[in-house]
């Protein structure tokens, strides 16, 4: 049973692992981005349909 | 207003956008591209997935371990097969052939974009990932089975030597470079690495291996397992595919805002020139001509 153990232990740990990992470097990024952005964020989100859209290429287009 | 860029969507723009937009924006963010933004719907169906990938991890780590019965032969060994089999399924199938279409996607002129490079070089990173709990929880297993905790076998040869292979690719896109050549680059080494995920599928039924065929993608696609167990082990895949989703909508977005941040590395140092000066920065003085006129790929278009 020791050997089902420690391969349960082992994935989910590593999963786990790097499920934080990711959060933590996603968080990051959001704050430096955020930073340089600075004030009164613009977000592709909250620019008004028309006046930028993208285009095939994932391109913010005017 | 400002939406938290820290969530997910797939259908999110990339932030790469061309300097000529800005213009055409109504309000910038102090003279850079708009941070790629998310949904509230996006926040909620990436949380949504989280979750139910966890509950149902639970419930198969607690199915597999305390509620299904020993096997005759295996006895408590069996268990391993509700996490072993999953891990390899998200690693080889899901994430290394999410890989490869995503990158003959963006080969292929029609659908080229770099949506389909930041999904690769996502599906990628977390594919190695799983493949490095295949390889190691396959270890585990094979010590007290075969009596040994590796074998040169067909099958796990190979899958080790699909993991090198894809970190090669992640090498690779270390190596700076023009977004496009380094999509255009992975994209190859990505479709090359391929070639290997149908030789680690077939290598139980092409050579004499230790490794035993596959329980239910065999030729027949005949369930060798039934019961509690077949229920549990069906779960297991369910949960570590959603988990698998779920890494994937978070490791695209890191990508998207690493994009971002790099392709705006030079307009944020010019506002930063402008706003510590006081006012716009003399083309001269900044030592870069036609700063305004770069494209986010750096490539003048003056």
């Amino acid at each position: 049973m020791r050997y089902v153990i420690a391969g349960y232990v082992f994935v989910l740990f590593v999963l786990a692992l790097y499920s934080v990992q990711l959060v933590w470097r996603r968080r990051r990024l959001a704050q430096a981005v955020n930073r340089a952005a600075g004030p009164g964020v613009v977000t592709s989100s909250t620019v008004p349909a028309g006046a930028v859209t993208s285009n095939s290429a994932g391109e913010v287009v005017a | 207003m400002t939406d938290d860029p820290s969530t997910t969507a797939l259908t999110d723009v990339s932030g790469l956008a061309p300097m000529a937009h800005q213009a055409a924006a109504p309000v910038t963010n102090r003279g850079v591209n708009p941070v790629p933004g998310q949904s509230s719907r996006s926040k909620l169906v990436e949380r949504s997935i989280g979750t139910v990938a966890l509950v149902g991890t639970v419930a198969t780590v607690w199915l597999g371990i305390w509620v299904t019965p020993p096997d005759m032969i295996q006895g408590d060994l069996v268990r391993l097969v509700y996490i072993h089999p999953g891990v390899a399924w998200v690693a080889l199938y899901l994430a290394f052939g999410l890989a490869a279409v995503s990158s003959l996607l963006y080969l292929w002129p029609r659908t080229r974009s770099l949506f389909w490079d930041r999904l690769a070089a996502a599906a990628v990173e977390v594919g190695v990932v799983f493949n490095v709990c295949t390889l190691v929880s396959g270890s585990i297993w094979g010590k007290p089975t075969w009596g040994v905790w590796w074998a040169w076998d067909a099958r796990l040869t190979l899958t080790a030597v699909l993991l090198v292979l894809f970190l090669g690719y992640l090498a690779l896109r270390r190596i700076p470079a023009e977004p496009e050549v380094r999509a255009r680059r992975s994209a190859f080494v990505a479709l090359f690495a391929a070639i290997d995920i149908p030789l680690v599928h077939f290598s139980v039924n092409w050579w004499n291996t230790l490794h035993q065929g596959a329980t239910v993608l065999n030729p027949g696609l005949k369930l060798k397992i039934h019961g509690s167990m077949a229920l549990t082990l069906l779960l297991g895949f369910v949960a570590l595919t959603l988990a698998f989703v779920w890494m994937l909508l978070v490791r695209y977005r890191i990508g998207v805002l690493e994009d971002w941040l790099t392709a705006n590395e030079l307009d944020l140092a010019l506002v930063e020139r402008q706003s510590e000066g006081g006012g716009p920065v003399d083309e001269g003085t900044a030592g870069i001509g036609a700063m305004d006129e770069l494209s986010t790929d750096g490539v003048a278009v003056a």
